[in-house]
């Protein structure tokens, strides 16, 4: 297979040609994000695959700083903190405005030895006191976030204030502007280097009790793995804990009808403080909100990810269905003493199918490690993603609020099309502009480039990243991408071959939820399409986040482009017990709106059934 | 040893060991006991097999022409077989075997409402399905026998086959003495299988013992047993039953009785049905469910012949130890290896596909 993928190439990054009306996308990425001819002699030779996983779509100028956060952030841990022996970091460049990642080999092959000695020492430190260090990044993080909430923007105003003459602080509102949006930069690279600091230690050990138990059990599934080390506390259920808590409230408090009838979120928060036990049922949808509102309704790594807090409709759709349970009769508690039993039973009995005392011992061992990291996998997602970022990007839709203010731009969300340093640029000539009382150029340098900015994602959305550029590896040894984004010689060979087998109308991916099931496809790129989702609809997306909850309940199965092995989303969706398959590579591309397909969750197998409405 | 009776019912407390029942129906009456579904019926016990010798007087010639005989010698095998196989079926049943034969089957057919009901007639060999020996395929079972006369003649012939060829050649090399041990024939009502099959408690390709693998067949299980049927695949995790994994076949012929001929035939599955996986996945979980249960009551991994009536319920025909992957020495991960996980986990960053060698 090696020689055969040897003669093999995928399409060179520099040939990927721009699609028509997009020319000059380039202007809207960090010079050091872009392939060039400097570079090429190194950049043409690597392999690239596309990160989908987390960046489906061409990614806004503003939005890089999650990707160029990992981009320090996760490498600094595999080469300069950890030094995981043989990897080196994962590059980063985009193209088309997509993210394309480049996993690397350390560059001093005789330097392992001694890597392996720092590795083992740092590494052993870290698992060996868990506990306490989890203890100690819950409480960073939650002190990051409490930072974060705490910036302020606010337009400069006509006359800098009384208090800041009789104060003598001797700093203006330009100063406080400036250094609020610093502060903002630099709280999200805080939270995005503590994101690092477990992840690649947990996922390595959860994943090595996972190799494991399909070395002893071949085929057992994810799901099954999974239950043999989760807890019941885990934090992604809790925003749907506290729905249903809502829901039992809204039902005891005689408000069952108004909630089923009342589609419109603000109309039925009113609504609900009209009526008698409105008002408790107001308050303990208050105190719900903050944290567990802060839940996203994707991955968190775009400012397109809103949170629940931000469209209200999808908490209230999921309560609908919980109030419609609960008057049926039917209980909507999570059945969490039935999920410790059987983590028990389960774990007790794949304990006695092993063969020896020394695999049983193994087998003891990994599973206390992974079930002393499982918290911090399972949890890290809701400081991170959903708490910390969705309120990041609230917080620079606030600035975007200030620009609008003083006409450098036309809309908040138009400052999503700078990318981070132009903001300090545009900050800087908007202090100068307040300062000299002279004309500032933003006002007529900024909505232009905005509008042709937006030009070019709309281009660029339409274009195909394919699944990897360049030369593809000889062997895939870094590992992240092997842990994190599941890329194998497999994935390599399968992309390779790619194309061939979703001629026939089928696509191959990876069974993740079992079951057979047939349905119209509803393909869904952005969240904001989630609201077109129907009763009985097959979800055709590029990836799930957990957070789809309420659409989960409707589709009859799912399908991703993509998905990793570690998705706490395939997590959900069996809980829904819905049919899925994931890593599809070309899902989304090939199935069309309205299309008969059938998702064999059991084999990893979706079949277009009918050819027509497609293109 | 003169005190065994010439018929045991499976539900009957009495004495159901292997030596009067043989393996197979002997194990079928545990699990009757044990209250699994096993289809009503009676085995003809050894002794009733030792009465017939007796009363014909073919102990002597049956036991000295067997124990002469050159296994290595194809022709005078054969010969001998088709000899003794005569002498038999045309040697009387003793009157009071034949009044008891005839007496238990009237029962079991008003036991289940109908008069001319159809019965498997199945050899129970007394050292076949002992753990280590499968003796699989070797002894006959005649399906769909109905009315006295008929299952009479069909006990004779399932008696015959402890002198067919492979059996003759088969058991000078085991060092046993089979015709001597003696076989009971059983006879059961019949199951209108609507699907059928085999299942093994573990995976018999790579002997992993945390699988239930499950072969299915629409009609009568014949064919996934004789493997003139190719069929449909299950596997289950036999701890948290989850169906991993259907590799479903397209099914051309099935084996069915057919009215016509009043036999079982191999006959066209009907188009539409030929590439319908002939089980519902609540059946796989039913039929792995049940699976495990009997592994646990018979301590130790089995190999499970059932059927599936067309009221889906779950009929077990068969249960016998596996006999491959249970006298191995099962496969360890560890080989050796750090069992310490972190250590592990080490390994797992130096070489990520690589398994646990750094």
């Amino acid at each position: 297979m090696s020689t055969d993928t040897g003669k093999r190439a995928f399409t060179n990054p520099f040939e990927v040609e721009t699609p028509a009306g997009a020319e000059g996308w380039e202007s809207m990425y960090p010079y050091y994000g872009l392939l060039s001819e400097e570079r090429r002699a190194s950049e043409e030779k690597k392999f690239w695959f596309f990160d989908g996983m987390h960046n489906p779509t061409p990614i806004y100028p503003f939005d890089t700083i999650m990707t160029e956060n990992w981009w320090v952030g996760v490498n600094q841990l595999t080469t300069r903190v950890w030094c995981i022996p043989p990897a080196g970091g994962i590059d980063q460049r985009f193209v088309n405005g997509y993210l394309y990642i480049s996993p690397g080999e350390h560059p001093e092959p005789d330097k392992i030895g001694e890597r392996a000695e720092i590795f083992s020492r740092r590494a052993g430190h870290y698992f060996e006191n868990w506990d306490e260090i989890y203890e100690q990044w819950v409480v960073k993080a939650t002190d990051c976030i409490k930072r974060l909430e705490a910036i302020e923007f606010a337009p400069l105003p006509a006359i800098e204030p009384e208090a800041s003459v009789t104060g003598h602080r001797g700093l203006y509102s330009t100063y406080d502007l400036l250094t609020s949006y610093g502060k903002l930069i630099e709280n999200l690279f805080e939270m995005g280097s503590y994101h690092f600091e477990m992840l690649n230690l947990g996922y390595g050990a959860y994943l090595t009790f996972r190799e494991f138990s399909q070395e002893a059990f071949p085929g057992i599934s994810d799901q099954t793995v999974a239950r043999m080390v989760a807890g019941i506390d885990i934090l992604l259920f809790r925003p749907d804990d506290e729905v249903r808590k809502l829901a039992q409230l809204a039902v005891d408090n005689g408000l069952g009808e108004v909630v089923k009838e009342t589609a419109d979120p603000d109309t039925l928060l009113a609504a609900i403080g009209e009526r008698p036990g409105g008002e408790e049922w107001l308050a303990a949808f208050e105190a719900a909100k903050d944290p567990w509102f802060w839940y996203s309704t994707g991955a968190g790594y775009t400012h397109t990810d809103r949170a629940w807090r931000d469209d209200l409709r999808l908490p209230f759709n999921a309560m609908r269905g919980y109030i419609e349970k609960i008057e049926r009769g039917e209980s909507i508690d999570r059945p969490l003493e039935t999920i410790v039993q059987e983590r028990t039973r389960i774990t007790a009995e794949y304990r006695d199918l092993l063969a020896s005392d020394d695999d049983r011992a193994a087998f003891d061992e990994l599973v206390a490690l992974a079930r002393t990291v499982y918290p911090y996998v399972e949890n890290h997602n809701f400081y991170v993603e959903h708490w910390h970022h969705s309120m990041f990007w609230n917080k620079v839709r606030e600035l975007g609020d200030v620009f609008v203010a003083h006409g450098f731009l036309a809309d908040r969300e138009d400052i999503f099309l700078l990318h981070r340093n132009e903001i300090y640029s545009a900050l800087y000539d908007l202090n100068i502009g307040w300062a000299t009382m002279a004309e500032p150029r933003g006002p007529s340098y900024w909505p232009a480039q905005v509008a042709q900015r937006k030009g070019w994602l709309e281009k660029l959305a339409g274009w195909t990243p394919p699944p990897a550029l360049g030369l593809p590896p000889e062997a895939v040894t870094e590992p992240l991408s092997v842990m994190l984004w599941g890329i194998t010689q497999e994935t390599v060979d399968e992309w390779l071959g790619a194309g061939a087998d979703s001629e026939g109308g089928v696509l191959r991916g990876v069974a993740a939820s079992p079951g057979v099931v047939r349905g119209p496809a509803r393909v869904v790129t952005s969240a904001e399409e989630l609201h077109a989702v129907e009763q009985g609809d097959v979800l055709i997306c590029r990836v799930t986040a957990p957070s789809w909850a309420p659409v989960f309940s409707k589709v009859a199965a799912a399908v991703s482009d993509l998905g990793g092995i570690m998705a706490h989303t395939a997590i959900v969706s069996r809980e829904y017990g819905l049919p899925a398959v994931v890593g599809t590579g070309y899902g989304t591309v090939r199935i069309k709106n309205g299309q008969m397909v059938e998702v064999d969750g059991d084999n990893g197998v979706v079949r277009i059934l009918d050819e027509e409405g497609g293109g | 040893v003169s005190a065994t009776p010439m018929i045991v019912w499976l539900d009957e407390d009495g004495d159901t060991s292997a030596r009067v029942l043989g393996g197979k129906f002997s194990s079928l009456a545990e699990m009757t006991r044990a209250g699994f579904a096993v289809p009503g019926g009676f085995g003809i016990t050894t002794a009733a097999y030792e009465a017939f010798v007796e009363h014909n007087g073919l102990a002597a010639e049956l036991r000295e022409e067997t124990a002469a005989l050159e296994t290595g010698d194809l022709h005078a095998v054969e010969a001998l077989s088709a000899r003794l196989t005569a002498r038999i079926l045309d040697a009387p049943l003793p009157p009071e075997l034949e009044t008891a034969i005839a007496g238990a089957y009237t029962t079991l057919a008003a036991r289940m409402g109908n008069a001319e009901l159809p019965v498997a007639v199945r050899s129970s060999g007394v050292s076949e399905d002992l753990a280590g020996a499968s003796f699989a395929g070797q002894y006959d079972t005649y399906l769909w026998v109905m009315g006295t006369e008929a299952v009479a003649e069909h006990v004779k012939r399932c008696w015959s086959g402890l002198f067919g060829p492979q059996v003759l050649t088969y058991r000078p090399q085991n060092d046993m003495d089979t015709a001597s041990a003696g076989m009971c024939v059983g006879v059961q009502a019949m199951v209108p299988a609507r699907a059928a099959g085999v299942m093994f408690t573990l995976d018999p390709v790579s002997g992993d013992r945390s699988k239930v693998v499950i072969e299915a067949c629409w009609g009568l299980g014949e064919g996934v047993v004789s493997g003139d049927v190719t069929p449909d695949r299950f596997r289950v995790d036999k701890v948290t039953l989850e169906l991993l994994a259907s590799e479903l076949a397209v099914k051309e012929s099935m084996h069915a009785f057919d009215p016509a001929s009043g036999t079982v035939t191999l006959r066209d599955v009907p188009a539409d049905e030929r590439e319908l996986a002939c089980l519902q996945d609540t059946t796989v979980v039913e039929l792995a469910t049940l699976a495990k249960r009997i592994e646990r009551h018979r301590g130790a991994p089995q190999d499970i012949e059932w059927a599936v009536d067309d009221d889906a319920r779950v009929h077990v025909l068969q249960v016998r130890p596996e006999t491959v992957w249970s006298q191995r020495p099962a496969r360890t991960v560890t080989g050796g290896g750090s069992s310490r996980a972190v250590d592990r986990v080490l390994a797992k960053f130096m070489s990520p596909t690589g398994g646990d060698k750094a």
